[in-house]
């Protein structure tokens, strides 16, 4: 039995996954997933980006009504030519209400740090040419247990997933191809984590494939000179979970697949970037009763040191 | 006497810029391959502007080249510049002296 909607517990864990993924880090990169574009040897880069997510619409009696607001920061640090090191912390206030056995409204929210996500990135291949480039770049990482995964209110512990954090080590791993020119760019991204237990519940692990188009609105002619670019962006996230596990057993409300279009805007400079995107959720294959998507706004910018 | 001290003060400013122009060194074209976006141009003019006596680099990102001017006295050699291209993830196209006669190596 596999029609499903994203399980309501699902959400703040896949949006966490889905927004750290996004280091898009250099240059005019995705602002959902991770690019194959160079952070030169010795260079900084710092991201900070803003979210809020909505999704209540929800197939049980219970009314749930989810709302997330969060900030990622992300530090990007080119080690060598071809090595870069990145850290993402997001900062997550998640908030539910749901109908309570009684029929009263209830809220269950937490508010804090979440997970921090370190990986190395390797580009692996290049083929510059005048004008153009084309890179693809492994990348490993893990997802650090740093968020609170023992919060409480006045119900008790909150589960796992509304949680600020799993507690648990999670290897993830993939490779990011980009393809740019000077008017267009596209990336690709195949990315899996591992989800191990922690606090007897285990996430499901996660499969994604996502891939960004973004075109150069403005300037239409280039002169001398570094122009600024105004890109206009569309990205889609195909994005498969497996079921959490609570206590070595299934559930058959987590898990599924979802597929987001995000249009979206991004002006880049020499020095920063200041970008926003929609994520629609286009289909939503959900397991049993779990919570579906409505949208994720981000906005965000990215100064280059 | 104010009028006077003013003269003195413009005169003493286009000294110092005339000495400035005159101070800079030999210029270099050189093209970068892979150089697609704005936010690429900065690693490599950042890479390019740590090698000692260069003073300005001015880059044309649709031709892919950037003009790198040195501070009088200081030279820049295809093999520093070919590093600094490397470093910051780019290949360097072509390195070219503009103030000398036609060489690819301006030692």
């Amino acid at each position: 039995m596999t029609h499903c909607r994203r399980k309501t517990a699902a959400g703040p864990r896949l949006l966490a996954v889905v927004a750290i993924m996004a280091p898009g880090l250099a240059q005019a990169a995705p602002q959902t997933f991770n690019t194959a574009l160079p952070v030169a040897e010795g260079n900084l880069v710092f991201r900070e980006q803003f979210l809020y997510r909505k999704a209540d619409d929800d197939p049980s009696p219970a009314r749930r009504d989810l709302r997330v607001i969060g900030a990622i920061t992300v530090l990007g640090y080119g080690l060598t030519r071809d090595l870069a090191l990145f850290g993402a912390l997001p900062y997550l206030d998640k908030e539910l209400d749901l109908d309570g056995p009684g029929g009263q409204r209830l809220e269950r929210s937490s508010r804090g740090l979440g997970d921090a996500r370190l990986f190395a990135r390797y580009t692996a291949f290049k083929d510059d040419a005048p004008g153009r480039t084309f890179r693809v770049a492994p990348f490993l990482g893990v997802e650090t247990p740093t968020g609170d995964d023992d919060e409480r209110d006045r119900f008790g512990r909150l589960p796992q997933p509304l949680q600020s954090g799993s507690g648990s080590w999670d290897p993830l791993g993939g490779v990011a191809l980009t393809y740019q020119t000077l008017a267009y760019q596209l990336d690709a991204q195949f990315a899996y984590q591992a989800n191990t237990e922690a606090n007897g519940f285990e996430f499901g692990d996660e499969a994604r494939l996502d891939g960004s188009f973004q075109y150069r609105l403005w300037p239409r002619k280039l002169g001398s000179g570094v122009p600024g670019f105004l890109y206009g962006v569309l990205e889609a996230n195909l994005i498969h979970h497996e079921k959490n596990e609570m206590n070595g057993v299934r559930d058959a409300n987590s898990g599924g697949t979802q597929l987001f279009l995000s249009p979206g805007l991004q002006y880049v400079t020499r020095r920063w970037i200041i970008e926003g995107i929609v994520q629609l959720p286009a289909a939503q294959d959900l397991n049993g009763t779990a919570l579906e998507d409505d949208f994720t706004t981000r906005m965000g910018f990215r100064i280059n040191f | 006497m104010t009028s006077r001290i003013h003269a003195l003060l413009l005169a003493l400013v286009a000294a110092v810029i005339s000495t400035v122009v005159l101070a800079a060194g030999p210029s270099y074209q050189i093209e970068v391959d892979g150089l697609a976006c704005p936010f690429c141009a900065y690693g490599i003019e950042k890479q390019l502007g740590k090698i000692e006596g260069v003073q300005t680099i001015e880059t044309d990102i649709q031709a892919g080249r950037m003009i790198v001017t040195m501070d009088d006295g200081h030279t820049l050699d295809e093999s520093r510049a070919e590093q600094a291209v490397d470093r910051a993830g780019f290949t360097l196209g072509s390195f070219e002296a503009l103030d000398a006669p036609a060489t690819t190596n301006d030692q």
